[in-house]
């Protein structure tokens, strides 16, 4: 092969491997939309020294947004990337030994809605091998809507025991929130609905033949 | 004598490592932030892309490489890209030492993105877009389109299941929460946003 034909093969390469770690660059790209220099600086630092300490960066890069959005100062946002950075950190722990970027962003939020930290980690212990970003989704929902956590977190953990699905779950807590909407109080329509979930669900013995891997 | 100043100079190697070692030993771990800082100097040096080009072409034309280097560079360059992106879109590792106990789901088990019709009712707006943790609040994402003259504001977006927080931005400015959904209050930054349940397809 001709020198200048080798140089292009190695130019080639170097390409491809430009395009294959081309998702920093989108992130980078994404932190540019903030038009501020100073925010935009402190935003990425945050998340940078974020990613040295190991943290998923995509639902930090997400929050900052979110807080230009919602038109916050660079101090606030400041302060909400720390708290969620730890929120994470303790989701990770909570959800251990696996963690989907979407699960720990869930469960983050899951504990900003003062969901009890164990029913996380039950749920984990229940599904070990799945993705329970809906699970925890339907959790926080019910109790940001003002079902008592501890009760919100029992009903939703039995469900999964007994084997519903994220999408039963979805639509249990669609129709907790009609029934909210129509007058009945958070806890009545979500013990009236899991009633009414538990009874379409198989006996336990073939539940949990179904969820061995 | 000659044995006695051997070992003169092999006290005095001994004691100027000593020193050296005395000197780098105290240094304390960087903090991220700095060496985020740093990093980030570094990578603003390097992203002068005109004078990159310029060298790039200059040693092109001044350069031969042979085939088996080239390979060699090549392959490696691949293996870079590839490690690098593994590392980079999965991400869900967090890869400090004190932490690596956590690990990925297989890709397989990772929900994928559902499509979802949105509606919202604003006579007076000029432009609507969707904007929520589904799109990393990117006005631009999901930019809502109006049904006839003065119909109601429309889009389909793809979002995984899960709950989501979402808002209408109005005329580039203005954040309005659904009003045919759930409110979520913002703890982080005030406002009300609104709620989307999006279930396993």
């Amino acid at each position: 092969m001709s020198p200048r034909t080798n140089n292009l093969l190695l130019g080639a390469a170097l390409c491809a491997a430009m395009v294959s770690a081309h998702g920093v660059g989108a992130q980078e790209a994404r932190l540019l939309s903030i038009r501020d220099d100073a925010t935009r600086n402190r935003v990425r630092i945050f998340v940078e020294a974020a990613r040295l300490r190991g943290t998923p960066t995509e639902p930090l890069v997400s929050r900052a947004l979110e807080g230009i959005a919602f038109k916050a100062d660079a101090k606030r946002i400041e302060q909400a990337l720390a708290a969620l950075e730890k929120r994470m950190r303790r989701a990770k722990e909570l959800l251990a030994p696996h963690a989907t970027v979407d699960e720990l962003a869930a469960a983050a939020d899951a504990i900003a809605n003062r969901v009890p930290e164990k029913a996380i980690s039950d749920l984990r212990r229940i599904a070990p091998r799945r993705t329970i970003t809906v699970e925890i989704g339907v959790l926080t929902e019910l109790v940001a809507k003002g079902v008592k956590p501890s009760v919100a977190a029992t009903m939703v953990r039995d469900l999964m025991a007994k084997g519903a699905t994220g999408a039963q779950l979805t639509e249990l807590n669609a129709a907790v929130q009609q029934d909210v909407a129509l007058g009945v109080t958070p806890m009545e329509a979500l013990v009236l609905r899991t009633r009414g979930v538990m009874s379409l669900l198989p006996p336990a013995a073939s539940v949990n033949a179904a969820q061995r891997p | 004598m000659i044995g006695n100043m051997v070992d003169t100079m092999d006290d005095e190697r001994d004691e100027v490592i000593a020193r050296v070692v005395g000197a780098l030993s105290p240094f304390p771990q960087p903090r991220s932030a700095a060496v985020a800082r740093v990093l980030m100097a570094v990578r603003a040096r390097r992203a002068q892309p005109v004078s990159r080009l310029r060298r790039a072409i200059w040693w092109a034309e001044d350069t031969a490489v042979s085939a088996k280097a080239a390979g060699l560079l090549a392959a490696a360059s691949l293996a870079i890209g590839f490690v690098a992106r593994g590392t980079m879109t999965q991400q869900a590792t967090f890869g400090g030492a004190e932490s690596a106990s956590i690990e990925m789901q297989p890709v397989a088990s990772v929900s994928s993105a559902v499509p979802v019709a949105m509606a919202f009712e604003l006579a007076n707006a000029k432009t609507v877009s969707v904007v929520g943790d589904f799109n990393g609040w990117d006005p631009a994402a999901n930019p809502m389109q109006r049904v006839g003259a003065n119909g109601p504001w429309s889009t389909t977006l793809l979002a995984k299941p899960g709950r989501h927080t979402y808002a209408f931005l109005v005329d580039g400015t203005t954040l309005v929460a659904d009003p045919r959904a759930s409110k979520a209050k913002n703890p982080d930054f005030g406002g009300d946003a609104s709620v989307l349940m999006v279930r396993t397809p």
